[in-house]
Parts: structure tokens; C-alpha cells; sequence
């Protein structure tokens, strides 16, 4: 009989502690921490996430393994702005999200497309680049023979789209699409090419990647989507000196020297 | 009749080279499957052995108090382990991950942000590998015949004399061969880590898929190739060869 008051004593007492433990720290825990800015200054290197399977704005050089492309470029001005070193980070692209807001990486930089969904989770910088989103068939599909004027036309087709992107959310708000996330683009590429996919919705720069582009042609191109970098929300300090490095890069035409190296001749 | 060290070594170096020509054979044949392997075992191997081993150590100081409390442990203790068993078994080891580094973001406050992924990533294996390890020498321990225990207290020996002189010895060899296999698991389960931005032996091989997308397929062949190098050698020999001998003597079951 004893014994079992005991246990029953001990396990609310362990559970009491750990309430008080979890709760009461909260109260007491001081508003103004130090900002992530300070962190990193003080840390000396800036972590950013991104995921390197998307030429030409990341990417994994062979053999050395270097992960460089033009968002790479971005962050690096950025870090010389803060003043410390940079250290990429290269994980699932579906990841990266959760992992800025739990602060495993500082910022994210995949050429990630501003999302208002995405905008309540974390904070944007302004605008780095902009892509257009197309949907892309084979040359020969009986099914698209003319231009489509909206996605809507895609009903009861089999599209493919990248996980965990905007596109990907598009398409499934239309009722009837049979719709394909892919976690790797140049497999879906391959499915369109083989006939696998009817068709598929991307941004421009998987096209231009893609070896198959003389067998693909476009039927819809979406207006220009904005790409931003991301960080965590409540950070404007850190968010300033992204929007400063920006910026400068703008006014100095270093910008424009990457946008060059990186794209080739492209307006944007 | 050969001692039984040389008959083991006899085989261990049988096996080693068997693989190692066969390994040869491979890459004279295909010149490109030793780029890939190369290029994969510098980037990645050392990850891979790097949290295979901590996860282990880790899981095998948790699993023998786990065991040692569920069989000389009072009741509440009993629940305990048997508890935490339950538990640990029924989560994904990926979800276990996401929990230690996304879920719980303070929780390795104290390590660089750099090596944070690490420690998330040995936690979870440590803590599931233990679940599963704990029952490995619980059963280990229960084998050893009450023989030996008699036998022991006959002598005069106290009970953890007993244990740590004559029981420990026997449950150790006999859980050695489920043990591989707890090894053969764990070094599979480190290629969760690439989900958090470790580069291991799973991530090089697809880094190489994405540089040359013709050869995805064959990069994951060779991943393939280089996990069945680091696990079936060991489990063949520490694990069936181990049974054999262990039927041989008279103890233990197969496992």
C-alpha cells in the first residue's frame, strides 16, 4: 500500500518540476536578448541554407565539392557586409524552411520565390532576381498544340512540378490537375521528355538547365516571380544589413557583373 | 586442429580478399565506378563511420542500464526501461531527428551552430539504437544458464561479483551477434543525416547523380556497393560465424 503512494508521489512530483522547470524560467527570462546579428558577429561566420542541386543558382562543383552559383555570390556579399566568413549549408530544399525558423541556418538562399504563406513564416529581403514560371511540353504533344492562356487548361492532365514550391501549391488549388511533385527536377524533365508527364510547370532556369530543351516547348509563361532571401522574423537588424549588401551591390554594378556571369546576356 | 583464433583470422582474411578482388575486377572493368567510389568515400565516409560509431557508443551505454534495470531493477525501474522501449521503437528515426534540431531549437545551445546537425543526428540514433540494444543484452543475459549463477554463489561470490566476473563475459559474447546487426541498422540509418545538411556517404553519392545525371543510377549503385563493404563483412563474421561457434560450445541460441 505504501509503495504505491510513493510512486504515485514521486511521478507528480516529477511532473510538477518539470512544469515549474518549463514555465517558470519564462517569466523570468530577460525581453532582449542579444540579436541574431550580434550572434553572428560575435560567432564569426554566417550559416546559409540552400540547396545544391539548382544550376545556375546553386550547385556542386566535381571534384572538389564546392557548392557555388550565383545565390552564392549574393550571400558572400552579404557576409562581407556583416563582416564575418560565410559557411553554406546543403540540405533538402523542403528542409530549409524549418530549419531557418528553428535557427539551425541563418538565412535561406534557393532562389526561394516570395510566397505570401512563406512570408508569415519568415522574413524577405527585397527582391535579388526574378524568374518566370512556364509550363513545358514535348514538341510533338497532340494534346497542346496552341498556346494555353491559364492553368486551368491542365485539367485532367498529368503535370509535374517541383516539391515544396509555389508551383506546386497553384496547382493543386485547381480541381482536376493530376498533379506530380518531384523532388529532383531533372527527373521530371526526363518524364516529360519520355512521355511520362503530360506536361510540366517550372521555373525558367530548369528549362535552360535541362540537356532536352530542343524537344521541349513552352505554352504558358506566368508574369515575372520575384525571389527573395529569407530569414527569421523579428531579426531587422540582420534583415537591414541583407537589404544594404543588396542595395550596394545594385548601385556598384557588382549585381549586374554576377547577373552577367551567372545568366549569360539576360535583362531582368 | 588450428587454434580457434587462427581459423577466425583464416577466414576474416578469406572474406576481406575476396571482396577486395572482386572490388579490383569491378573497377578494372568499369574505370568510371572507381571514379564515383573515390569521389564518394572522401566526401562522405568519414561522416558516415563518424556517426555510425557515436551513435552506437552512445546506444550501448543506454541499452546495458536499460537492460541491467529491467532485470535487477525494482519494479518502477522495470516500468522505466520498459517504458522508454516502448517509446523509442515506435518513432521514425527521421522524425526523432527533426524533433532534437527543429523541434527542440535550444537544446544543443552550447555547441557551435556548425556541428548543432551532428549532435542532433547521434542523439537520435544513440537514443533509438539503445531502445533496440537494450534488448539485445537483456536477452543476452537471460541466456547465460543459472548454472553459472549457482555455481558462482556456491563459490562464495557476492551477486555482483558474480555478475561482473561470470555473467557480463557470457551475455556479451552471446549478444554479439544481434549486435552486428544493431551495427548493420545504425551505419543505414546515418544516411537520415543528409536530410540536415550533413554531407555523408547517401548525400555524395546523390551530389555525384546531380553533376553527372546520366550516372545517377549507377552513383547509387556504388553507395549500394560501399554499404555492403562496411556491413557484410562484419555481420558475416562477428554475427553467422559467431553462431556457429556459439552452438559448437553449447551456448546460446541462434539470433
Amino acid at each position: 500500500m505504501k509503495r504505491e503512494f510513493v510512486v504515485l508521489g514521486m511521478v507528480i512530483c516529477i511532473g510538477l518540476g518539470f512544469g515549474v522547470g518549463w514555465f517558470i524560467p519564462g517569466l523570468f527570462a530577460p525581453t532582449e536578448g542579444p540579436s541574431l546579428l550580434e550572434r553572428i558577429e560575435s560567432r564569426g561566420y554566417f550559416l546559409v541554407g540552400t540547396s545544391a542541386d539548382y544550376p545556375p543558382f546553386e550547385n556542386k562543383t566535381y571534384p572538389g565539392a564546392q557548392i557555388v552559383g550565383f545565390d552564392i555570390n549574393i550571400s558572400l556579399l552579404i557576409a562581407n557586409e556583416i563582416g564575418v566568413s560565410l559557411q553554406m549549408v546543403d540540405m533538402d530544399f523542403d528542409a530549409l524552411i524549418g530549419a531557418c525558423r528553428a535557427g539551425q541556418i541563418d538565412m535561406i538562399a534557393a532562389a526561394m520565390t516570395y510566397d505570401p504563406t512563406r512570408a508569415d513564416e519568415l522574413a524577405a529581403s527585397i527582391t535579388y532576381f526574378t524568374v518566370t514560371q512556364i509550363v513545358v511540353v514535348r514538341n510533338d504533344s497532340v494534346d497542346f498544340l496552341d498556346p494555353i492562356t491559364s492553368l486551368d487548361n491542365l485539367t485532367t492532365f498529368d503535370v509535374g512540378c517541383q516539391s515544396g514550391t509555389v508551383m506546386q501549391t497553384e496547382l493543386e488549388a485547381i480541381a482536376g490537375i493530376n498533379v506530380f511533385p518531384y523532388a529532383r527536377a531533372d527527373l521530371m524533365m526526363q518524364d516529360v521528355v519520355n512521355g511520362i508527364l503530360d506536361a510540366v510547370y517550372i521555373d525558367g532556369p530548369i528549362l535552360d538547365a535541362s540537356p532536352d530543351k530542343e524537344d521541349l516547348k513552352i505554352i504558358y509563361s506566368s508574369d515575372e516571380e520575384p525571389l527573395a532571401l529569407w530569414t527569421q522574423l523579428n531579426e531587422p537588424e540582420l534583415l537591414y544589413e541583407i537589404n544594404d549588401a543588396i542595395f550596394k551591390a545594385y548601385q556598384s554594378g557588382v549585381y549586374a557583373e554576377l547577373v552577367n556571369f551567372w545568366f549569360g546576356n539576360v535583362t531582368t | 586442429m588450428m587454434s580457434e583464433t587462427k581459423k577466425f583470422l583464416k577466414s576474416f582474411l578469406y572474406l576481406i580478399a575476396g571482396i577486395i578482388i572482386s572490388l579490383i575486377a569491378l573497377f578494372i572493368l568499369f574505370p568510371k565506378l572507381y571514379e564515383i567510389a573515390s569521389y564518394i568515400t572522401i566526401h562522405g565516409l568519414l561522416a558516415t563511420l563518424l556517426l555510425t560509431a557515436l551513435g552506437l557508443i552512445s546506444g550501448f551505454a543506454l541499452g546495458i542500464t536499460l537492460a541491467l534495470m529491467r532485470i535487477y531493477g525494482a519494479t518502477e525501474l522495470r516500468w522505466l526501461a520498459s517504458g522508454y522501449e516502448k517509446l523509442l521503437r515506435g518513432i521514425p528515426i527521421l522524425v526523432l531527428i527533426y524533433i532534437f534540431l527543429y523541434g527542440t531549437p535550444g537544446l544543443f545551445f552550447y555547441i557551435d551552430l556548425r556541428y548543432r546537425p551532428i549532435a542532433g543526428v547521434v542523439l537520435a540514433l544513440g537514443l533509438r539504437s539503445a531502445a533496440y540494444q537494450s534488448q539485445i543484452f537483456r536477452g543476452a543475459i537471460l541466456s547465460v544458464s543459472s548454472g553459472q549463477i549457482e555455481a558462482a554463489r556456491a563459490l562464495g561470490m557476492t551477486g555482483s561479483q558474480s555478475f561482473r566476473h561470470i555473467v557480463m563475459p557470457q551475455a556479451l559474447r552471446l549478444a554479439l551477434p544481434a549486435w552486428t546487426n544493431e551495427y548493420a541498422v545504425v551505419i543505414k540509418d546515418s544516411s537520415f543525416a543528409y536530410g540536415v545538411g550533413i554531407v555523408e556517404m547517401t548525400k555524395a553519392g546523390y551530389d555525384f547523380g546531380v553533376a553527372f545525371r546520366e550516372l545517377w543510377a549507377v552513383s547509387l549503385g556504388v553507395v549500394t556497393i560501399l554499404y555492403f563493404i562496411f556491413t557484410f563483412p562484419i555481420t558475416r563474421l562477428f554475427g553467422e560465424y559467431q553462431n556457429k561457434k556459439l552452438k559448437k560450445l553449447g551456448m546460446g541460441g541462434g539470433s
